[in-house]
């Protein structure tokens, strides 16, 4: 994406690098793909008339996912009521896309099948828990920076994020429990 | 609370790195005489390396990106244009200027037509088509020209004959392409000249850059298959029968139109004179002093 102007294409270049990052966090929320795709849109419409209101070396990153989740509030507060939890609709065609194209058939097939898992098991997380594993563990962003875009103490991120994860062993644990799967993670 | 519940924050810590000095001897201490910790260890890495591994979690669609980049410059072009009063005097200039070229002894269709008898039998050759990523028209455009002048997209054909950069495109691109052979004019009293072209990727589509100079500027004229292009928008100048898109953005004035199937963006400096990009399909016309004014 470009944009006319030093920071609309700075922005530009940034939505590009997060746009898949702001897709998965506007899933985890909204639980549906119109809805995140809706809310993604209106993300980057805010973020580009808003361009100008970025001060210099202010984090960027954290600043569009601020953007998408106060939009997402604003919608929630709206409606007054909690967002239905609604079978996922995902286009199977981009899953491939996420897997390296040098993995062998079955690698890729475990690849899929491992990612639905934790698709499935993530949307069954509390949201707090949802937003929470999204933003640390796919988007890496910091404790503080998740402190600041949820506005809670840096040690209620922490504490959250150990509950978060403990849900989430406890629903993946099948999976976690296989031998390949223990030995990749006592490897890295 | 279990003694061990309250190594959770460690753990965390642990498996970020940023677990030092003491409290990381004395976790690895605790570790060591704590079967449940270590395997609550061993379970919490490998969902870290279960989470990593299924990175991107979801992959956004592509129609939301094109529509998202679409939408963006558009509403980018809007909040970049000029004053009021400063675009009135531009559109007027322009219109002022199409009117004058559109006498009836030389209509648009003749003009059009030698921006457009780039017309050639091609094909799509994609090892030699450089990506752009940019989705709409007007947008990759102006893309492609800012590439062009900053070097990143150098002439793959240098020549100042119509004749021979026609040649060059020829089985390159998916459309019939030609550039107007054009009457001689001498160097001395040339407005622009042609420099050269290259291949572009427009939608996943090999597209035509042709370039041309004048003393003062360079000028870009993208042309791709109308089938994947939208073009709209803009300050509408209808005229002989075309409708002509103006916008003028940041740095870029852009117009584009589509006709027998064929799209075209013609950009420039802002600074520069409209006229002169205009010249670029009249410079050999009959009607050349009008451009002039």
């Amino acid at each position: 994406m470009t944009f006319p102007g030093e920071k609309r294409r700075f922005v530009g270049q940034l939505l590009d690098e997060v746009f898949d990052g702001l897709y998965g966090y506007a899933m985890v929320l909204c639980r549906d793909r119109t809805e995140a795709e809706d809310l993604v849109q209106e993300t980057c419409f805010r973020a580009v008339k808003a361009v100008e209101s970025l001060q210099p070396g202010s984090n960027a990153r954290s600043w569009l996912f601020t953007i998408l989740r106060n939009i997402w509030l604003n919608q929630v507060r709206q409606r007054r009521t909690a967002p239905q939890i609604v079978e996922l609709d995902v286009d199977e065609s981009t899953l491939g896309l996420a897997v390296e194209a040098s993995k062998d058939p079955h690698a890729l097939y475990v690849s899929k099948v491992e990612r639905d898992q934790v698709r499935q098991a993530i949307q069954q997380l509390p949201e707090e828990f949802r937003e929470i594993i999204v933003l640390r563990e796919y988007e890496e962003l910091s404790y503080q920076e998740i402190a600041i875009l949820l506005d809670c103490p840096a040690g209620t991120v922490m504490s959250r994020l150990g509950r978060a994860r403990s849900k989430l062993r406890s629903l993946l644990s099948d999976t976690l429990r296989t031998p390949d799967r223990r030995a990749k993670g006592a490897t890295e | 609370m279990s003694h061990c519940d309250e190594r959770s924050t460690d753990i965390l810590l642990y498996l970020d790195n940023t677990l030092t000095g003491e409290r990381l001897e004395d976790f690895c201490a605790h570790l060591a005489g704590c079967s449940n910790c270590r395997e609550r260890l061993l379970e919490e890495l490998a969902l870290t390396s279960l989470l990593r591994e299924t990175r991107p979690l979801y992959l956004a669609p592509q129609a939301l990106r094109d529509r998202v980049a679409a939408a963006a410059a558009q509403q980018a072009f809007a909040a970049s244009r000029p004053s009021d009063r400063s675009r009135e005097t531009r559109v007027e200039k322009w219109t002022r200027w199409l009117r004058d070229v559109t006498p009836p002894v030389f209509g648009w269709k003749p003009l059009v037509a030698m921006t457009l008898v780039l017309t050639l039998s091609l094909v799509f050759i994609p090892g030699t088509v450089q990506r752009v990523r940019a989705n709409n028209f007007v947008e990759a455009a102006t893309e492609i020209h800012r590439n062009y002048l900053d070097g990143n997209l150098p002439l793959q054909c240098r020549s100042r004959s119509p004749e021979v950069v026609t040649d060059w495109f020829a089985g390159k691109t998916p459309f019939h392409f030609q550039l107007p052979i054009s009457q001689s004019v001498p160097e001395s009293k040339a407005l622009y000249w042609l420099t050269g072209a290259r291949l572009v990727s427009y939608k996943g589509n090999a597209a035509a850059l042709v370039a041309y100079e004048t003393p003062t500027e360079k000028i870009s004229l993208l042309v791709a298959s109308s089938k994947s292009v939208a073009v709209a928008g803009g300050e509408e100048l209808p005229s002989g029968g075309l409708t002509f898109h103006y916008r003028s953005g940041a740095n870029f004035e852009v117009i584009t139109w589509t006709n027998h199937g064929l799209a075209y963006a013609l950009v420039a400096s802002v600074t520069g004179s409209p006229q002169h990009s205009c010249l670029v399909c009249h410079q050999n016309m009959a009607n050349r002093n009008l451009v002039e004014h």
